[in-house]
C-alpha cells in the first residue's frame, strides 16, 4: 500500500477545515417554514447576520411512502450563484418520485423548553419529521413522545460553503504530490452531523477493508484515526482494517441497537466524502447535552461539493431499512442462473489453447464451473472490443465450444480508451467529442494499461447510449451471445493522475467538474455497459456485468467484487465484513477474489477460501499474472477433492441461492446477511462479522486461521441448528466450541426452515435445469418448517411477466404442502417438469413409516438414506424416497 | 429419466455384469455402505454413495457410466454426464432421455484412433530399437569413460612423479646456479678492488635479469610483457607441444587470436588486472577485434554463437538491473519529479512488474511475433559489437556464458583457462567444455612415454656437478617442468570432470548417457522460443524469449541448473534459476516423450517463470509401453469386425 500517494484528511483542505470545527459552530436558523407544493420548505439564515453577506439557503423536506423523509438543502437559484451545484442524476428511481406524499399541513410545537418553535410534519403512521427552527435541526421521531430515531445538525456542525467570486489575492489551487487542482470554483464543501438514536453500532458506507460494525474514528477513547473515506480509488495492495477508501462508495449508513430497531441515513452526493464515527464522549467539552436519554451514535459527514440531498429511513426492522433504501436507489439485478454459479478467472488465460486446456481440465476432474474469464491481455494492445489475433485467432469458435458445454465467457472492457488514431473507438469518440475534458477543455489524456488514454464522459446519456451500441455483435467483432462483460478500472484508475485517478478539475458535460461526480463515474460506466448488453439481445437477455467501482444504485446493473485483494488470511477474514456491508447497502451481488489476487496462497488458505467463497453471492477465483497457477487440480488429489467438494456445495445450493437472489431482486434483502438481520434483538450478533447468514436458513462460519483445530461458533435464537454435514441438531443461543477439520467450514441450517437443493452434479449449472430437487426440511421445536423455491428460465426477462415458479413449502401438523407464493390469476408462462426426488426431514420426531401424497393419492415409504451424496461418509437421515411430485404443482404429503 | 432405460443393466461394463446378476434379491454397494434391491438398480435414486446402484443414471454423483462404444474403445464416464444434453460416448449411449439425439460416431472415431495408435506403435517399435542402440552405446561409452578415468589416474600418478622429479631437479639446478653465482660474485668481489667501476656495474645488470626471470617463473601466471609482437616465453609455456608452438610461431594471426582469447579468458580470474595485463589486453583487442568479423578461421563460430548468447544474457542482466532500479524507485518514491508519462508507467508497473523503458520502446508494436523478430538481430548485433570490447562488471558472467555455448572452443584456451584458480561458479563451465576437449593427445600412451623418455634423457644429460651449469640444459629442465605441470593440471581437471560425469544419474539403463552435455534445439513456438541451443543437462542458462502476457517480449535468461529426474524419468527438472519479480525462482520442466530423435517440440510458460518444454527422445520408448499399446490395439481390433458388420 502506497500510503503517501493518497491524501489523508489533513492534506485535504475541506476535510481538515470541517474536522476542526467545534459543536454549535452552526448559527443557521430556519425561517419562512411553510408547506409548498407538498413539501415543507424553509430558508436557512445565519442567526446574527448583520452585513447580509451570507445568502440564505433553501431547505425542502419531502415525505415518501413507507417512512422515508428526504431533506434537500441548496443555494437559492434565484440569488444568482456563480454556478448551479451538482445534483447526482439517474440514481434515484423515477418511480420513487411517484411515492411522494403531498403534505397538507404542518403543526408547530415548542419542544423541550425551546424558545423557538419546531415544525412537525407527518412521516408515517408511527413517525413524524421535525424541523426545529432555532438552532436549525432536522429529525425524525416516533409519534407520541419525543423518542428520536435520526437527526441532523443536533450538534450544530452544519456548514455549507457557498460558491462565490474569487478575491483577487486568493489562490484556490490545491497541490498534492506534484498535481495541481485549479479549483476554479473555490471552496464549496458541505458538512454536518447526523445522530442515530437507540443505537449500539453503525454499519454501511462501503467500501473499506475494515470491521462490519464501524469503529469510532474520533473520541476520547479512540486512537486518532482518519475518517472513513468515500473516494473511489484504485489502491495497489490495499490493507485490511483501514478506513481508507477503496474502489466504490455508497454514502448509506445504518444503525442498529438493543431495541432491535434499525434506521438508515443516505446522502446522495458523489463528491469525495469523509465520515467520522464519533466515539462516546467526543463532545464532552462542548457542554451541549442532548435532550434525550437514548443511547446515541453521532457521526460527522463531510463532502467536497454538491448539495445536501439526504434520506432518512425509519425502519424499524433491519429489513425495513434495506427495503426503504432500495425503494430510492433500485432493486438488485436478477442475475442469470449461470452468474450465480462458479467463475474461473485469471490474469490471464493466455490463448485459445490455454482456455481449452483449463476448460477440459475441469471436466477431467469432474469439477463444475460456469464461466471462464479473459483479462486485459486478450485484447489487441488493450484496445477493448478487439482481440489479440495471434493469441485468439478464433474467438467465436472458442466461445461456441464453451457454450456447447453450457458455459459462458466474460471479457474485460475498461473505460480507458487508447489514444491511437487507428483505433476506431478512439477515432469516433474524438470526432464526436465524447471524452471527458481537462481543465483547459481539451480531451483529457491520462495513462492507463494501453498507455496514453482518454475517458468517455459517461454521465452523458447520449454517450452511454452510444457506448451501449458497441456491444452489438456487429460492433464487437468476435463476441457471441454467450459472452458477457467485466468493467475494471472504472474508479476511474489513471496511473499518472492525482491519487491514481482523474484530476478533480476535469470537466464533464461541458461544465460539471469531475470532483462533483467522481464517486459515480464507475456507476455510469457500469450502467452504460449493462444497458448495452440488454440492447444487444433486444431486451430479451439479462445482462451480466461485473464492475469494480460502484455507487449507490449500482445494484441495478450487476455484480461487484472487492478488487485487488491479497492472498493472506487477514484478507480472507476481511472479505466477510466487506461483503456483509455491500449487501446491507444494496450491492448484494458481490464477492472477493477467491485465493486472493496478489501473491500465492498456500494450499490450506486456498482451500479455506474456496470453502468460504462458495457462500459469497458472487463466487469467482482470480489471480495476478505473476502468481503461480492455481486451478483447483494443481494441489494434489486430496486438495482437488476438497476444492471440488467446496464448489459442489455451491452447486448443490444453487436453487437456494437463486431463490435468494429473487428475494433480493424483489425486496433488496441481501443474499448474504449479518446475523442481526435475522436476529435483530440478539446483542451477541451485533459485532459478529466472522459468521453470516445465507438467506434466513443458513449460518456459515469461516475459518480464518492456519491449522485451526477449533472454532467458536455462536448460533443465535432459541431454536436448534442442524449441522449441514451431519444433520446433527445443535442448540441455539450459545457459543459452541466446535472441532474443525480440513474438509469443511462450519455451516448450519436453522430449525424451522426448508432449503431446496439439487444433488446431481453437472459440468455447469446449464445442465442442471432438468434435474430433480431435494428438499431439506429442518424442523423446529413445534415440528414446523417453511421455505421457498423460485425457478424461472434463468436468463430472460420473462419472469417480470410472471413466467416463473415460486413455491412456498410448509411443514406443519404432520404434513408438507407446496403452494404458490404469488397466486397468479392466469397460468404461469413458465413450466417445468422437474420433480422432487428426495425429501429429507431433520429433527422429525414422528414415527411414521409411510406417507400419502395428495392429490395423486399415492403412498410412499419413509426410510433412512444419506444426508449428502458427496464428500465422504454421510449419516442416514429420515428420507421420503422419490415422492415424484412436480415443483410446478400444488401438492401435499401427509405423514401416516 | 430411468423410464428411458433400455435394460436394467444399462451402464454396466461386461466385466462387471456378474456382480449385478446375482441370484439374491439384494445387492451390496461396493463400498459396503448400504445394500439395495434389484428394483432399485438404475431406478434413478441414489442408494449407494459410490454409485453401485445407479450405473446407468445420473442419480449418484460418484458413479461411473460404461459406454460400450463398439467400433472404438469402451469408456467409463462420470455419471454426471448421463442425460446432461451433451454427447460424451461415441455410441451416444449416455444420452437416452430423448432430449438430444447423439449420432453414433464410433466407427469413424475408432478408425482415427486406431490409425493414430498404429502410428504410435510404429514409432515405439523403431524407438525401442533406437533406445536399445542408445543403451548399447551408452554402455560402451561408460566403459570407455571409466577406462579412461582409471588410465588417467594411473598417468596422473606417473606424471606427478615426473613433475616432482623435474621440480627437484629444477631446484637443484637453481641451487647450483645460485651457488655458482655466489661463487662468481665472490670472485668478482675479490677482483673488484682491482677492477674498474664500469666492470662492476656490468655484472650487476646480469644478476638483475636473472632475478627477474626466476620471479616470473615461480608465479606461473599469464603476465605478459607489453611487447607482444613475438610470442615470448610465457606464452609458449602454455602450448602443449613443440609442434603447437611451432605452428603458433608460424602463424602470427592465429597466435594473436589465441592471445586475445587467452587474455579475455583470464579475465575470469577475480583478481584485479595489473597494469601490464591491461595494456596487453587493450593492444590485442585493438589489433584483433576489427578482424574478428571476417576472420572466421581464427575464432570459428565462437564469435557468432557466443556473441548472440551473450547478448541474450546481457539483456537478462540489464533487465534485472532495471528491475532493481525500479524497486529502488518504488522505495524512495520521488514521483513528483517524474513526467506524467513516467508516472503513469511507474504506477502501472506495480501491477505488472513491467519494465518501464522496455514498455516505451515496444509501445505501438502490435504483433508479438514481430517483436520477437525485431529483438533478436538487434541484440545479436550488440553482442558482436561489444562482446569483447567492453570491460564491465559482468564480464565474468558473460565469458562463462561464452564458454558454455561454444562447442568449438580451442583446446589451448580451455586449458589455459583451467590453469587458473577457479571459483565455484566456473566449475560447471569446466565440466561442460571438458567433454568437448580433444584429449586424443593427452590420452595417447606414446605421449606419456615420450615425455618420460625425454625427462629421463634430460635428467641423465644434465650433470649437476658440472660447473658452470649448462645454460641450455637448465632452460630445458625449467621448460619441461612447466610443460609437465601444465599437462598434469589438465589431466587432473579431466579426471575431476569425468568423475563428476560418472556420478550423474543417467537413468536405470543409462539411456540418458548421451544427453550429457548435449544441446537440443526447438523451433519457434508462438509464445516462447528457445532461441538457440538449450543444453538440457548441463544447462546453466536457457535464454528464452517470452511474450508472456502483461510483460511483452523480454529476454529472460532462466539461469536454471540441473536438478533431477522426476516421475520415473519422464520429467527432467531444472531449478534454482533467476529470481522473478514478484514470482518464484525460474525453473524449467522438460517433459520427455517417446520419439525417434532428440528434439524439443514445445516450450511454454504455463505459470509465471515456470517453464515447460517437451522433448521427444528414443530414451522414452519403452518396451513395456509398446506392449501395452499393442495390447490396446488388439482389443480395439477384436471389437472392430462385428461393429463393421453391424454397419
Amino acid at each position: 500500500w502506497k500510503k503517501d500517494e493518497f491524501r489523508n484528511c489533513n492534506q485535504t483542505p475541506f476535510c481538515k477545515r470541517a474536522r476542526s470545527r467545534q459543536p454549535a459552530f452552526s448559527s443557521l436558523t430556519a425561517h419562512q417554514v411553510t408547506i409548498s407544493d407538498g413539501d415543507l420548505t424553509a430558508r436557512l439564515i445565519p442567526k446574527n447576520q448583520t452585513d447580509g453577506q451570507i445568502k440564505p439557503l433553501i431547505l425542502s423536506l419531502s415525505i415518501y411512502q413507507d417512512g422515508i423523509a428526504r431533506l434537500k438543502i441548496d443555494e437559492d437559484p434565484t440569488l444568482n450563484p456563480p454556478k448551479k451545484r451538482f445534483e447526482v442524476p439517474d440514481v434515484v428511481l423515477p418511480e420513487f418520485e411517484s411515492k411522494k406524499l403531498y403534505l397538507q399541513r404542518l403543526s408547530t410545537e415548542s419542544i423541550d423548553g425551546d424558545v423557538g418553535p419546531s415544525s412537525v410534519v407527518y412521516l408515517s403512521d408511527r413517525f413524524e419529521a421535525v424541523v426545529r427552527h432555532d438552532p436549525f435541526e432536522v429529525y425524525v421521531r416516533r409519534k407520541g413522545g419525543n423518542s428520536r430515531v435520526l437527526s441532523l445538525n443536533s450538534h450544530g456542525l452544519f456548514d455549507f460553503e457557498q460558491l462565490r467570486v474569487k478575491d483577487e489575492d486568493e489562490d484556490w489551487g490545491e497541490r498534492f504530490k506534484g498535481h495541481t487542482d485549479t479549483r476554479p470554483y473555490g471552496p464549496q464543501s458541505i458538512s454536518f452531523d447526523v445522530s442515530f438514536y437507540d443505537s449500539d453500532f453503525v454499519y454501511g458506507i462501503p467500501e473499506h477493508a475494515t470491521s462490519f460494525a464501524l469503529k469510532p474514528t474520533r473520541g476520547p477513547n479512540v486512537e486518532e484515526s482518519e475518517p472513513y473515506r468515500l473516494f473511489n480509488l484504485d489502491v495497489f495492495e490495499y490493507i485490511h482494517d483501514s478506513p481508507f477508501g477503496l474502489y466504490g462508495s455508497i454514502p448509506f449508513m445504518l444503525s442498529h441497537g438493543k431495541s432491535g430497531q434499525t434506521s438508515g441515513f443516505f446522502w446522495l452526493n458523489a463528491a469525495e466524502m469523509q465520515i467520522d464515527v464519533l466515539g462516546e464522549g467526543w463532545n464532552a467539552e462542548s457542554g451541549i447535552l442532548l435532550p434525550s436519554k437514548q443511547k446515541t451514535i453521532d457521526t460527522f459527514w463531510m463532502s467536497e461539493a454538491g448539495i445536501v440531498d439526504t434520506f432518512f429511513f425509519v425502519g424499524p426492522s433491519p429489513k425495513d431499512v434495506v427495503r426503504q433504501y432500495i425503494s430510492v436507489t433500485g432493486k438488485p439485478v436478477m442475475p442469470q442462473l449461470f452468474a450465480t454459479a462458479y467463475h474461473q478467472c485469471r490474469w490471464n488465460y493466455r490463448d485459445e489453447e490455454d482456455v481449452e486446456q483449463v476448460d477440459s481440465n475441469f471436466d477431467e476432474h469432474d469439477i463444475p464451473y460456469d464461466v471462464l474469464w479473459l483479462d486485459i491481455d486478450h485484447t489487441d494492445g488493450k484496445r477493448y472490443f478487439t482481440w489479440d489475433r495471434v493469441l485468439f485467432p478464433n474467438p467465436e469458435e472458442m466461445q461456441r465450444k464453451l457454450a456447447a458445454k453450457g458455459r459462458h465467457m466474460v471479457t474485460i472492457v475498461d473505460p480507458h480508451i487508447k489514444r491511437d488514431d487507428s483505433y476506431w473507438l478512439h477515432k469516433e469518440a474524438t470526432q464526436k467529442g465524447y471524452y471527458v475534458k481537462d481543465a483547459t477543455e481539451k480531451d483529457y489524456d491520462g495513462w492507463c494499461w494501453p498507455g496514453s488514454s482518454s475517458y468517455l464522459d459517461m454521465v452523458n446519456p447520449e454517450i452511454r447510449s452510444w457506448w451501449g451500441d458497441k456491444f452489438s455483435y456487429e460492433n464487437y467483432a468476435g463476441s457471441t451471445p454467450s459472452l458477457y462483460i467485466w468493467n475494471d478500472m472504472n474508479e476511474p484508475s489513471v496511473f499518472n493522475g492525482p491519487e491514481v485517478t482523474m484530476p478533480r478539475d476535469a470537466l464533464h458535460l461541458a461544465s460539471i467538474e469531475h470532483r462533483e461526480l467522481h464517486n459515480a463515474y464507475g456507476y455510469y460506466f457500469h450502467m452504460a455497459t449493462s444497458d448495452g448488453l440488454v440492447k444487444r439481445e433486444h431486451g430479451k437477455d439479462r445482462p451480466f456485468v461485473l464492475s469494480r467501482a460502484f455507487f449507490a444504485g449500482s445494484q441495478r446493473y450487476g455484480a461487484v467484487w472487492t478488487g485487488d485483494n491479497t492472498a493472506d488470511w487477514d484478507q480472507l477474514r476481511v472479505s466477510v465484513p466487506m461483503i456483509l456491508t455491500l449487501g446491507l447497502t444494496g450491492m448484494t451481488f458481490s464477492g472477493a477474489d477467491v485465493g486472493g489476487f496478489f501473491g500465492n496462497p498456500d494450499t490450506e488458505l486456498l482451500v479455506r477460501w474456496y470453502q468460504l467463497g462458495a457462500y459469497y453471492p458472487f463466487f469467482r477465483a482470480h489471480a495476478h499474472h505473476d502468481t503461480k497457477r492455481r486451478e483447483p487440480w494443481l494441489f494434489g488429489e486430496r486438495n482437488t477433492e476438497l476444492i471440488r467438494a467446496a464448489i459442489h456445495v455451491r452447486y448443490t445450493l444453487l436453487p437456494y441461492f437463486y431463490t435468494l437472489f429473487r428475494e433480493a431482486n424483489s425486496t433488496g434483502i441481501p443474499v448474504v446477511r449479518p446475523l442481526w438481520m435475522e436476529f435483530p434483538s440478539d446483542e451477541t450478533t451485533f459485532k459478529n462479522d466472522e459468521a453470516f447468514m445465507v438467506g434466513n436458513a443458513l449460518l456459515v462460519q469461516g475459518i480464518y486461521t492456519e491449522r485451526a483445530k477449533h472454532a467458536l461458533v455462536y448460533l443465535p435464537g432459541k431454536e436448534s441448528w442442524y449441522d449441514m454435514r451431519t444433520g446433527t441438531a445443535v442448540k441455539g443461543g450459545i457459543t459452541h466450541k466446535l472441532e474443525v477439520s480440513q474438509e469443511y467450514i462450519p455451516a448450519f441450517q436453522r430449525a424451522g426452515t426448508i432449503i431446496p437443493r439439487r444433488d446431481r452434479f453437472r459440468r455447469s449449472s446449464t445442465q442442471m435445469v432438468n434435474d430433480p430437487f431435494t428438499l431439506v426440511v429442518a424442523l423446529n421445536s413445534s415440528q414446523a418448517a417453511e421455505g421457498e423455491l423460485y425457478v424461472d428460465d434463468g436468463k430472460s426477462f420473462e419472469f417480470l411477466n410472471g413466467a416463473f415458479i415460486h413455491r412456498r413449502f410448509c411443514f406443519s401438523n404432520g404434513q408438507l404442502t407446496s403452494v404458490n407464493v404469488v397466486p397468479t390469476a392466469g397460468k404461469s408462462q413458465f413450466s417445468s417438469d422437474c420433480i422432487i426426488e428426495r425429501i429429507i426431514l431433520l429433527g422429525y420426531s414422528g414415527g411414521s413409516k409411510g406417507a400419502m401424497i395428495q392429490p395423486a393419492n399415492q403412498k410412499t415409504e419413509i426410510e433412512h438414506a444419506p444426508l449428502r451424496l458427496q464428500g465422504g461418509r454421510s449419516p442416514a437421515v429420515v428420507t421420503i424416497r422419490k415422492p415424484g411430485v412436480r415443483i410446478a404443482d400444488d401438492w401435499m404429503i401427509k405423514f401416516l | 429419466s430411468s423410464s428411458f432405460l433400455k435394460h436394467p443393466y444399462y451402464g454396466i461394463s461386461p466385466q462387471d455384469e456378474n456382480y449385478y446378476k446375482t441370484s439374491s434379491d439384494t445387492i451390496k454397494c461396493k463400498d459396503g455402505s448400504n445394500k439395495f434391491t434389484k428394483t432399485q438398480l438404475n431406478d434413478d435414486f441414489c442408494d449407494c454413495l459410490d454409485g453401485t446402484d445407479e450405473p446407468g443414471t445420473s442419480a449418484c454423483p460418484n458413479g461411473k457410466f460404461y459406454c460400450q462404444n463398439t467400433g472404438h474403445a469402451p469408456r467409463k464416464i462420470f455419471s454426471s454426464r448421463v442425460n446432461d444434453g451433451i454427447c460424451d460416448c461415441c455410441d451416444g449411449s449416455d444420452e437416452y432421455d430423448g432430449k438430444v439425439k447423439c449420432p453414433n460416431t464410433c466407427w469413424e472415431a475408432g478408425k482415427v484412433a486406431r490409425d493414430k495408435l498404429k502410428k504410435k506403435i510404429a514409432t515405439y517399435q523403431e524407438g525401442v530399437t533406437l533406445r536399445n542402440q542408445e543403451i548399447e552405446k551408452a554402455k560402451l561409452s561408460l566403459v570407455k569413460d571409466e577406462e579412461e578415468l582409471s588410465k588417467l589416474k594411473t598417468e596422473e600418478k606417473t606424471l606427478k612423479g615426473l613433475v616432482q622429479q623435474l621440480k627437484e631437479r629444477k631446484e637443484q639446478i637453481e641451487k647450483a646456479e645460485e651457488k655458482e653465482r655466489l661463487q662468481r660474485e665472490k670472485e668478482e668481489r675479490e677482483k673488484k678492488e682491482a677492477e674498474e667501476k664500469a666492470h662492476r656495474e656490468k655484472s650487476e645488470s646480469v644478476e638483475e635479469a636473472k632475478q627477474e626471470n626466476n620471479d616470473v617463473q615461480e608465479h606461473a601466471s599469464f603476465e605478459k610483457k607489453p611487447d607482444d609482437s613475438t610470442p615470448d616465453d610465457k606464452v609458449s609455456v602454455l602450448e602443449h607441444s613443440p609442434e603447437d608452438q611451432d605452428m603458433a610461431k608460424g602463424n602470427a594471426e592465429d597466435d594473436k587470436a589465441a592471445e586475445a582469447e587467452h587474455v579475455v579468458t583470464s579475465d575470469n580470474v577475480e583478481e584485479p588486472w595489473n597494469e601490464v595485463e591491461l595494456s596487453a589486453a587493450e593492444k590485442i583487442e585493438q589489433s584483433v577485434s576489427p578482424k574478428s568479423e571476417d576472420n572466421s578461421a581464427v575464432v570459428p563460430d565462437t564469435g557468432h554463437d557466443a556473441g548472440s548468447e551473450l547478448s541474450h544474457h546481457d539483456a537478462g542482466i540489464e533487465l534485472s538491473h532495471e528491475e532493481a532500479k525500479k524497486v529502488g524507485n518504488d522505495a524512495s518514491e520521488s514521483t513528483e519529479e517524474l513526467s506524467r508519462e513516467e508516472l503513469g508507467r511507474l504506477v502501472a508497473s506495480r501491477w505488472t512488474g513491467e519494465n518501464n523503458e522496455k514498455e516505451s520502446q515496444e509501445d505501438g508494436v502490435k504483433d508479438k511475433a514481430h517483436e520477437v523478430h525485431e529483438e533478436v538481430p538487434d541484440s545479436t548485433h550488440d553482442g558482436e559489437d561489444d562482446g569483447y570490447a567492453t570491460d564491465t562488471d559482468d564480464d565474468t558472467e558473460r565469458y562463462d556464458e561464452a564458454g558454455k555455448y561454444d562447442d568449438h572452443i580451442d583446446n589451448d584456451l580451455d586449458e589455459s583457462y583451467e590453469d587458473e584458480d577457479h571459483d565455484d561458479t566456473s566449475s560447471s563451465y569446466k565440466s561442460d567444455t571438458d567433454d568437448d576437449l580433444d584429449l586424443s593427445e593427452t590420452t595417447s600412451p606414446s605421449w606419456l612415454e615420450k615425455i618420460q623418455q625425454t625427462v629421463r634423457n634430460l635428467l641423465q644429460a644434465v650433470n649437476l656437478f658440472q660447473a658452470p651449469v649448462d645454460k641450455s640444459d637448465a632452460d630445458r629442465v625449467r621448460k619441461d617442468y612447466e610443460e609437465s605441470s601444465a599437462k598434469l593440471s589438465k589431466l587432473q581437471s579431466r579426471i575431476s570432470s569425468l568423475t563428476k560425469k560418472l556420478k550423474h544419474d543417467f537413468g536405470p539403463e543409462k539411456e540418458f548417457y548421451s544427453f550429457y552435455g548435449r544441446c537440443f534445439e526447438s523451433k519457434q513456438n508462438k509464445l516462447l522460443s528457445l532461441s538457440s541451443h538449450a543444453c538440457l543437462v548441463s544447462l546453466q542458462s536457457l535464454p528464452i524469449q517470452t511474450s508472456y502476457p502483461g510483460r511483452r517480449s523480454l529476454f529472460n535468461s532462466l539461469g536454471v541448473s540441473w536438478d533431477k529426474f522426476e516421475d520415473s524419468y519422464r520429467i527432467m527438472l531444472f531449478s534454482n534459476g533467476d529470481k522473478c519479480w514478484n514470482g518464484p525462482d525460474r525453473s524449467l520442466k522438460v517433459k520427455l516423450r517417446c520419439g525417434l530423435s532428440n528434439e524439443v517440440t514445445d516450450v511454454d510458460e504455463p505459470s509465471r517463470c515456470e517453464y515447460v518444454a517437451l522433448l521427444s527422445t528414443p530414451a522414452l520408448c519403452l518396451e513395456e509401453k509398446l506392449q501395452e499399446l499393442q495390447h490396446k490395439l488388439d482389443l480395439m481390433n477384436k471389437e472392430q469386425p462385428q461393429q463393421h458388420d453391424e454397419l
